[in-house]
């Protein structure tokens, strides 16, 4: 005779034995319980009332331009409007290309690989798309809306470069550079040096992509390489004379648009200094040792507002008589040099964390000490360092609001310029603070996961 | 150290298999003011296999890292197939691309794959076209029994294709000599027989070989001479034959004693 | 072969010695950082011939001729040096009430995340994402302008005041620009060196019951000696010099304008200290989690396996480890809080930064006055990492 077999109990707690095991566990428990849960049901019932009923958000609503863009001309707006499919496009593409080569080279190891879903970027950005629809919400017209439709087309225009073969990915890194410095001149203008930026970027592109894997390298390629760059660089300055577009210099940006984009000018510029310092920091010749010490540890033993008041008042005594330096040009180069000291220490404490074995395998195998930062130490170094770097931007990127004491107008000091206006002298400060901080949070609170996502693939991840 | 017995090995090994091709001539090397290597004289043959045993921090790692100038010594030379190792740096590369190197912990290159492993040195350092480093590569691979795992990650595979990886791309340099430190130590001991067989083809192929190791199978079977060092010096020196059944030294026999 | 070591056999050509490659590459960048730093003193040197100012530090003994807020005290006649002494004063201040309360709500915070109440673990959650994501200075100004400016308080003159029942002395003081609260009033150099010998016998007691406790077994109940030495000597002391101090109650001044008597904080110090508590104490929160679970999860399985009860546990297995991971991060985030409370010159807290600002734009030559304020944060800096390296090397697990 055969046993009955009864299925095993799956004991999945839902309703009442969820209630009693997660809310009640023990009595320290279920005290703690009974006094928060009406609290935070008040608390959230206050809220709510606040944020939807009550509060004035005519503040936020008639001022959300100055709030975006602050005192940008009016009738130069269409820059901006161009700007950001711009930046939509090259922000698709180089994520196309990051995600299709990651899954190439894991299919290939055979590792598993999940695919970069639409659901799974709506859900991971939930609170920055979020945000998007509150400001679509205060919107008093239609282009808005068109504007972040135009945005998320092009997103998903750049993502398509996922699909093309192989060859053609090392095009993408390119158009995504080519594509933010076009973002940034359209609005800033093809005068000045703006030719040199861009020579550059495409002086790059020219110099990784001349030279095909079947030619053996020699003089003959560098020669070529340099060739290809001083061509293209001639090209882009003739370009340049011929279109000439004074655009809307960075004195005149504010708003959220400056907060953005002092926040990413500074990342950028302050990643090739910091990483000289690090490397400097722990090379075996003492004087280099010393001197990026030095510049460290004074850096990083002062508030960056201590850093912002010497760039306001003290600056321009250290150059030479008659240069002027705009007061938004010394908070990015500011805000430069402080970041660099924080991105020092980072990737500092990444080459730490590298076996000393893995410089002497590239020793020992002839290759020469440049040959062996490049290729071995700082790919593995500052993999291992994202997330600490994603943290030191979003540390940036709120540190941005100190510009308001020195009456700089970024995100945070709009507000003054809004109760500046008499019909808000004093109301609305709780709405507009509000509005601030939702914004600032989304942004943050969505690059921190971002982070702690990253971190957990890093570790488990192959090698 | 025995002067004559030195010499006598020496005139041995240069007549057996050809002229020497690793010399060291009175190399100290210190740490601070502890002395590593006290007064080592040492010449290896072309094509010989030389097995160094000996207590742990006996100086055998110190050793064969002054050879490609991983440590520098003090004093001394050390010339290896003609170029001495100075602080001139052309000489210290090009002894380097002379020398290939195993090490204990495989110190593979985990950001890249097994073939990118292989083909990095050839492409850079001799400035090889991608394709031909690629078929270079991948004989090597065959070589060492794992051409399947070229485009696996190194992370994925266990610790004996990972040391046999190391030692591929070791080759792919060409190297005329390739010194193996310790190479099987941090193996499971299923892994370790593996790594030998590979070895022990190499030394049948000719290939010039310095090992530090325990593994006294390996040396019985291949090694042309074996070197018993203790405290930073050579104590003892000769064939396998006569180390293993006749050790003359107290500290050999008693290394030996711990060890067999 | 038996020939002695000879010096290298070859010259080896300058330019590719590596020794000499090694000088060669430090001279080139002390020289490029040289010439660069004599470019930007030459500038400045120019400059200020050209501008007529000098680079000297003599402001510092002229006269302040601004006076500071809520330091009914400070004399506007007083040279810029007690200034300087007063802001320093503030940003200790600050400081150390700011890491007061970031420590303790960051731990309850931290463990609290860690808790097996759903409720409990996600407002823990809930608080640390908010205040992390949010920029100090914006958490600042909404405590300042939330609870002060626009908050329910009125104004000084029609102050709330708080009395204990029974007596006619004022407990608290609510205003929307000042609170008072009680202090302490009198007290001698004798009383508090008193109190300090008092402190160290307190130390020593704990050190005494330690020892006795590795000789004999006895439990030692140490935190109950330090404490016992350290209130019978503060009675013992506050007796014999026949009562030093009293308390002091907050009252309004005759022209209700200032509160007299007691401890007066105004707006700045509190929005700074709240404002930069509650931020930094989320940070320590993070920190405090993430130790605990980096504590390896043998050790819970080991100490269950020897029959400790969780509390136990946590007491001698996992709070030590966890703490010793923790202490170098949290010392780091009470550095930058201090650092933040540069952030007073926004709510005219009267720290240094503040005090700096202010006394720029009253003309004071700005190069001078900012390098005393940096020199000031360097010194806290200093301090506190000199305690980070003292710290770090006491707690290193003893490894082999």
């Amino acid at each position: 005779m055969t046993a009955t077999t009864t299925p095993p109990l799956v004991k999945r707690l839902t309703g009442i034995g969820w209630v009693r095991s997660n809310l009640f566990p023990n009595v320290w428990s279920s005290i703690l319980t009974i006094l928060l849960l009406p609290v935070l049901l008040y608390s959230g019932y206050r809220a709510g009332l606040f944020l939807l009923v009550n509060a004035e958000w005519e503040a936020v609503e008639r001022n959300l331009t100055l709030f975006m863009q602050g005192t940008f001309p009016r009738d130069q707006q269409w820059r901006l409007v161009a700007q950001l499919p711009l930046f939509a496009l090259a922000l698709g593409a180089g994520l196309g290309t990051a995600s299709s080569s990651a899954q190439d080279r894991a299919i290939e190891a055979g590792l598993p690989h999940e695919r970069t879903s639409p659901i799974g970027i709506v859900r991971r950005f939930w609170s920055v798309i979020g945000f998007v629809l509150v400001l679509l919400y205060f919107a008093s017209t239609a282009n808005p809306w068109f504007v972040v439709l135009g945005s998320v087309l092009a997103f998903l225009l750049g993502f398509q470069i996922r699909g093309l073969p192989a060859r053609f990915r090392l095009y993408g890194w390119s158009l995504m550079s080519l594509l933010l410095v076009a973002g940034f001149q359209v609005v800033s203008g093809t005068t000045g040096r703006a030719w040199l930026v861009t020579a550059i970027v495409v002086g790059i592109g020219a110099w990784t992509l001349t030279g095909s894997e079947r030619i053996v390298p020699g003089w003959r390629t560098w020669a070529l390489k340099t060739g290809a760059v001083i061509v293209t660089s001639v090209l882009v300055f003739l370009l340049y004379s011929v279109i000439t577009d004074p655009g809307v210099g960075w004195d005149k940006w504010s708003g959220l648009h400056l907060t953005l984009w002092v926040s990413a000018l500074a990342i950028i510029l302050s990643f090739p200094f910091g990483l000289i310092m690090a490397l400097a920091r722990r090379s075996g010749l003492p004087a280099l040792r010393l001197l990026a010490t030095t510049y460290i540890e004074l850096i990083r033993g002062v508030p960056l507002i201590a850093l912002l008041f010497m760039g306001q008042y003290v600056a321009l005594f250290f150059l030479p008589a008659g240069s002027s330096l705009s007061s938004i040009s010394r908070a990015i180069a500011v805000f430069t040099l402080f970041t660099a000291a924080y991105v020092a220490e980072i990737v500092r404490g990444g080459l730490q964390s590298l076996p000393p074995g893995q410089t002497e395998a590239g020793q020992a195998l002839g290759l020469t000490p440049p040959s062996v930062i490049r290729l071995i130490v700082l790919p593995q170094a500052l993999r291992a360092v994202i997330p600490a770097m994603v943290g030191q931007f979003i540390s940036l990127f709120k540190d941005t609001s100190l510009l308001s004491i020195l009456a700089i107008f970024e995100f945070f000091n709009v507000r003054s310029l809004v109760h500046g206006q008499p019909d808000f002298r004093v109301v609305a400060h709780a709405e507009t603070l509000v509005f601030v901080a939702v914004g600032y949070w989304a942004v943050a609170f969505a690059m921190s996961r971002e982070s702690q996502r990253l971190e957990g693939r890093l570790r488990v991840g192959a090698a | 150290m025995n002067d004559e017995s030195t010499q006598q090995v020496y005139a041995d090994a240069t007549k057996a298999k050809g002229d020497a091709i690793i010399e060291l001539e009175g190399v100290d090397k210190f740490f601070g003011d502890f002395q590593a290597l006290k007064d080592i004289n040492m010449a290896v043959g072309r094509q010989e296999v030389v097995v160094v045993i000996g207590p742990s921090g006996s100086g055998k790692s110190t050793l064969i890292r002054c050879i490609n100038h991983l440590e520098t010594h003090e004093r001394g030379r050390i010339v290896v197939d003609g170029i001495e190792l100075s602080e001139d740096i052309r000489n210290i590369q090009e002894v380097r691309r002379e020398t290939g190197m195993v090490f204990q912990s495989f110190n593979l290159f985990p950001h890249l794959t097994v073939l990118d492993n292989v083909t990095l040195a050839p492409r850079q350092v001799r400035n090889m076209a991608k394709a031909d480093a690629e078929e270079l590569a991948m004989k090597q691979l065959t070589r060492v029994k794992i051409p399947e795992q070229a485009r696996k990650y190194p992370g994925q595979l266990s610790g004996g294709q990972q040391q046999r990886v190391a030692i591929a791309r070791a080759l792919a340099m060409q190297p005329k000599v390739m010194l193996f430190d310790e190479p099987t130590s941090a193996l499971d001991p299923e892994m370790i027989k593996e790594v030998l067989d590979v070895m022990v083809e190499l030394a049948e192929g000719g290939m010039t070989m310095i090992v530090v190791t325990h593994e006294m199978s390996f040396a019985r079977a291949v090694a042309n001479r074996v070197v018993f060092m203790a405290d930073g010096e050579i104590v003892e020196v000769g064939t396998p034959e006569h180390f293993f059944t006749n050790p003359e030294e107290d500290r050999t026999k008693l290394f030996l004693s711990q060890i067999l | 072969m038996t020939t002695p070591p000879s010096p290298l056999s070859t010259r080896v050509p300058l330019w590719r010695d590596v020794r000499v490659l090694r000088v060669v590459g430090q001279v080139l960048a002390v020289a490029v950082a040289f010439l660069v730093l004599r470019w930007l003193l030459g500038n400045l040197t120019s400059n200020l011939d050209r501008l007529n100012l000098g680079l000297d530090f003599g402001f510092l003994s002229r006269p302040t001729q601004f006076q500071v807020p809520y330091h009914s005290t400070f004399n506007p006649r007083a040279p810029v040096a007690d200034m300087v002494l007063v802001g320093i004063k503030n940003t200790f201040l600050a400081g150390f009430s700011g890491i007061v309360i970031a420590l303790t709500v960051g731990l309850m915070v931290g463990v609290s995340r860690l808790s097996q109440n759903w409720l409990v673990a996600r407002l823990a959650t809930v608080f640390v994402e908010f205040f992390r994501n949010i920029p100090p200075l914006v958490i600042i100004i909404f405590f300042a302008a939330a609870v002060f400016t626009f908050g329910p308080f009125p104004n000084l003159r029609e102050a709330i005041l708080v009395s204990a029942p029974g007596s006619s002395s004022n407990l608290v003081i609510l205003s929307n620009d000042q609170w008072g609260i009680p202090g302490f009033a009198g007290g001698s150099p004798l009383f508090t060196g008193l109190i300090g010998l008092g402190l160290i016998l307190a130390a020593a007691g704990w050190l005494w019951r330690t020892r006795l406790n590795e000789r004999t077994g006895r439990p030692h109940h140490r935190l109950a000696w330090f404490l016992g030495i350290l209130i019978a000597s503060v009675i013992i002391s506050y007796l014999a010099l026949g009562r030093p101090v009293s308390m002091s109650w907050p009252a309004q001044s005759e022209n209700r304008r200032l509160i007299v008597g007691g401890f007066a904080l105004n707006w700045g110090f509190m929005s700074v200290t709240a404002g930069l508590g509650l931020y930094t104490a989320s940070h320590v929160a993070e920190i405090i989690r993430g130790s605990i679970l980096a504590v390896p999860k043998g050790q819970n399985e080991a100490s269950t396996a020897l029959a400790l009860s969780g509390f136990q546990r946590y007491r001698f297995v996992v709070l030590p480890q966890a703490l010793r991971i923790a202490i170098p991060p949290i010392i780091n985030q009470c550095l930058n809080l201090v650092k933040n409370t540069s952030l007073g010159t926004a709510v005219a807290y009267a720290e240094i930064a503040a005090l700096t600002q202010t006394s720029i734009g009253n003309g004071r030559p700005a190069l001078q006055s900012l390098i005393v304020m940096m020199a000031v944060y360097l010194m806290f800096s200093l301090s506190i990492s000199l305690l980070l390296n003292l710290v770090n090397q006491r707690f290193q697990l003893v490894t082999r």
